[in-house]
């Protein structure tokens, strides 16, 4: 019996199956939109297709907000405490209507942030994400501070470089 | 299919062999780069990638209309394949025109002799091998000197012809030697010794292993064991077992002949830098790579020649389940040949991407202790089933 394993090779036919079969698939799922079948190959290709990111992927910092359209954070200044390059910045404040203080301001610089998402996890009230964007390059040092809507920079809108990134948390 | 001699004179026999020669190499130079280029796509979907894709560039600059067209042919499922195709062209542009370095220490003459020889070796080859035994077309009337005459699928009919391509397949070994020693280099060197030791090793059960169809037609002629081995006539229903057995071991020793994974200790780049052609850039390792790929074509070519049925449909003799009166199947056609040619090439590329390289005296196991005493025990088979029955 070992004689004939000698003989034949059952290992290289074995492997040779093995890649066939990934062959096969990709051949068959190459072309660049769904057409037929599901996409089966781990090329991106970035400027033409939307980048497929994995879920826990660690972009820019994004204020959330609820149902209403109210903006979740109460200002615990957690997120501010825990930061470990201090890049957040919360100004407390009132609103009409609404018992929990409101962040007047919340400024977020983002040059020395270090997307470690210490400060989403900080969060009781998960009121930030660091959602998907990733195209964050800017031309001055004004574009990476981030701000509220009524600043220069928002961070509720896309980054403006970010063309082909998928927005979405 | 016998083929009576035409008459021509001496200018028109010259003519019609210098147009088939121009004929080959045009054909060669072209498949050697798609080759290439299939080769970084049939590696890439093995490895769940896509290959090459676009020029440089992106969708914008010299190359971006091409990246563009390109880029719409990817919708289309089956398209998407030759997506990146124009790359064989800047590969080659870039071989061309890259500065040509010898180092100062080299033999310069032999430095330079080393790659004429490689491919020279290989594309004399394609002198003797039949890609359609008989008449492929008939030239127009209106063409210069040789109009009206047949056009043959090969160059020359040697009697002897499956002799000639082993005689001047082993010649291309010197090529890599004398490289590998007019570097004047220690890693080429060795490259170059290893190359020379395991050639001459697996030159013995490739020729062994080739004596079984010389064996099986009787005659060493290309044409006519090709014809023979495919239609089967005169042979034996049995002599499909030896023939079966000596194409796995004729493709294993094509595989070490042509220096290729997972046999590719001369140019083993985790060891040797690039093996026998370190010192080597330019056109003169463009001839190195010339010829390797050339070879790898010779030796599907022989493959399905004398294994695969060359130019009709079914493998090892098979052929002869399919009367000759079927129409497109049961005929010889060039097509049949250059599928199967494809699909060796093929295997060639998928083996590289599936089986890592052999260490040294693994190497010389195999060749010696493995394929030796098999094609011996394949060729007394073929000897018992030739006079037997
Ligand atoms: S990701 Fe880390 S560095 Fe960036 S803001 Fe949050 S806590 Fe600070
Ligand atoms: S931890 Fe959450 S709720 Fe507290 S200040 Fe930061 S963002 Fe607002």
């Amino acid at each position: 019996m070992s004689f004939l394993r000698t003989l034949i090779p059952f290992d290289i036919a074995g492997g040779m199956k093995l890649t066939g079969r990934y062959f096969g698939k990709v051949f068959f799922s190459a072309n660049r939109k769904k057409v037929r079948t599901e996409i089966k190959h781990f090329t991106q290709e970035y400027p033409e297709v939307a980048v497929r990111l994995q879920p826990r992927f660690r972009g820019r910092l994004t204020l959330l907000k609820d149902e209403q359209g109210e903006i979740k954070c109460v200002c615990c200044l957690a997120c501010e405490k825990i930061c470990p390059t201090q890049v957040i910045t919360i100004e407390k404040g009132k609103k009409e209507g609404r018992k929990m203080p409101f962040p007047v301001r919340y400024d977020f610089e983002m040059e020395r942030c270090i997307f470690c998402e210490f400060c989403v996890e900080s969060c009781g009230f998960d009121s930030i994400i660091l959602n998907h964007q990733f195209e964050l390059a800017g031309y001055n040092r004004e574009d990476f501070s981030l701000g509220m809507e009524g600043m220069a920079q928002n961070m509720f809108e896309p980054s403006p470089v970010g063309r082909h990134s998928v927005a979405e948390d | 299919m016998p083929i009576q001699a035409i008459p021509m004179t001496l200018t028109q026999t010259l003519v019609m062999g210098l147009l088939q020669i121009v004929v080959v190499l045009i054909a060669v130079f072209i498949m050697v780069p798609l080759l290439t280029f299939a080769e970084r796509k049939v590696i890439g979907y093995i490895q769940v990638r896509l290959g090459a894709t676009r020029l440089a560039g992106g969708h914008v600059g010299i190359t971006g209309p091409m990246n563009r067209i390109m880029w719409s042919m990817g919708k289309v499922p089956m398209l998407s394949i030759v997506r990146g195709l124009p790359i064989f062209i800047a590969d080659a542009l870039k071989l061309i025109t890259k500065e040509d370095i010898i180092p100062a220490k080299a033999d310069r003459g032999v430095f330079t002799l080393a790659p004429i020889i490689s491919v020279m070796a290989a594309f004399g080859v394609f002198a003797a091998v039949a890609y359609y035994p008989g008449v492929m077309f008939y030239l127009p009337k209106g063409f210069p000197i040789v109009g009206g005459l047949p056009f043959q699928g090969f160059i020359t009919d040697v009697n002897v012809g499956l002799l000639f391509i082993l005689g001047l397949a082993s010649v291309g070994v010197y090529g890599i030697v004398l490289g590998a020693w007019a570097s004047n280099s220690k890693y080429p060197l060795l490259g170059g010794l290893r190359s020379a030791a395991q050639i001459v090793s697996y030159e013995v059960p490739l020729t062994l292993s080739l004596l079984v169809p010389v064996l099986l037609a009787g005659s060493l002629n290309f044409k006519e064991m090709s014809i023979l081995l495919a239609t089967g006539k005169g042979l034996h229903p049995l002599a499909i077992i030896p023939l079966f057995i000596g194409f796995f071991v004729y493709l294993t020793c094509g595989f070490a002949e042509t220096n290729r994974v997972p046999f590719d200790l001369p140019e083993a780049e985790t060891e040797l830098v690039a093996g026998f052609h370190t010192e080597y850039s330019g056109m003169k390792f463009g001839f190195f790579y010339l010829a390797e790929y050339a070879n790898m074509i010779v030796v599907s070519a022989l493959a399905t020649a004398f294994f695969l049925g060359g130019h009709y449909l079914l493998p090892f003799g098979l052929q002869r389940f399919i009367p000759e009166t079927v129409p497109f199947l049961g005929q010889p056609s060039f097509i049949f040949f250059l599928g199967k040619v494809c699909f060796i090439l093929f295997v060639f590329l998928w083996v590289r991407a599936t089986l890592p390289r052999y260490r040294y005296d693994q190497l010389m196991d195999v060749a010696w202790k493995y394929l030796l005493p098999l094609t011996l025990v394949n060729l007394f088979i073929a000897a018992l089933i030739r006079f037997a029955f």
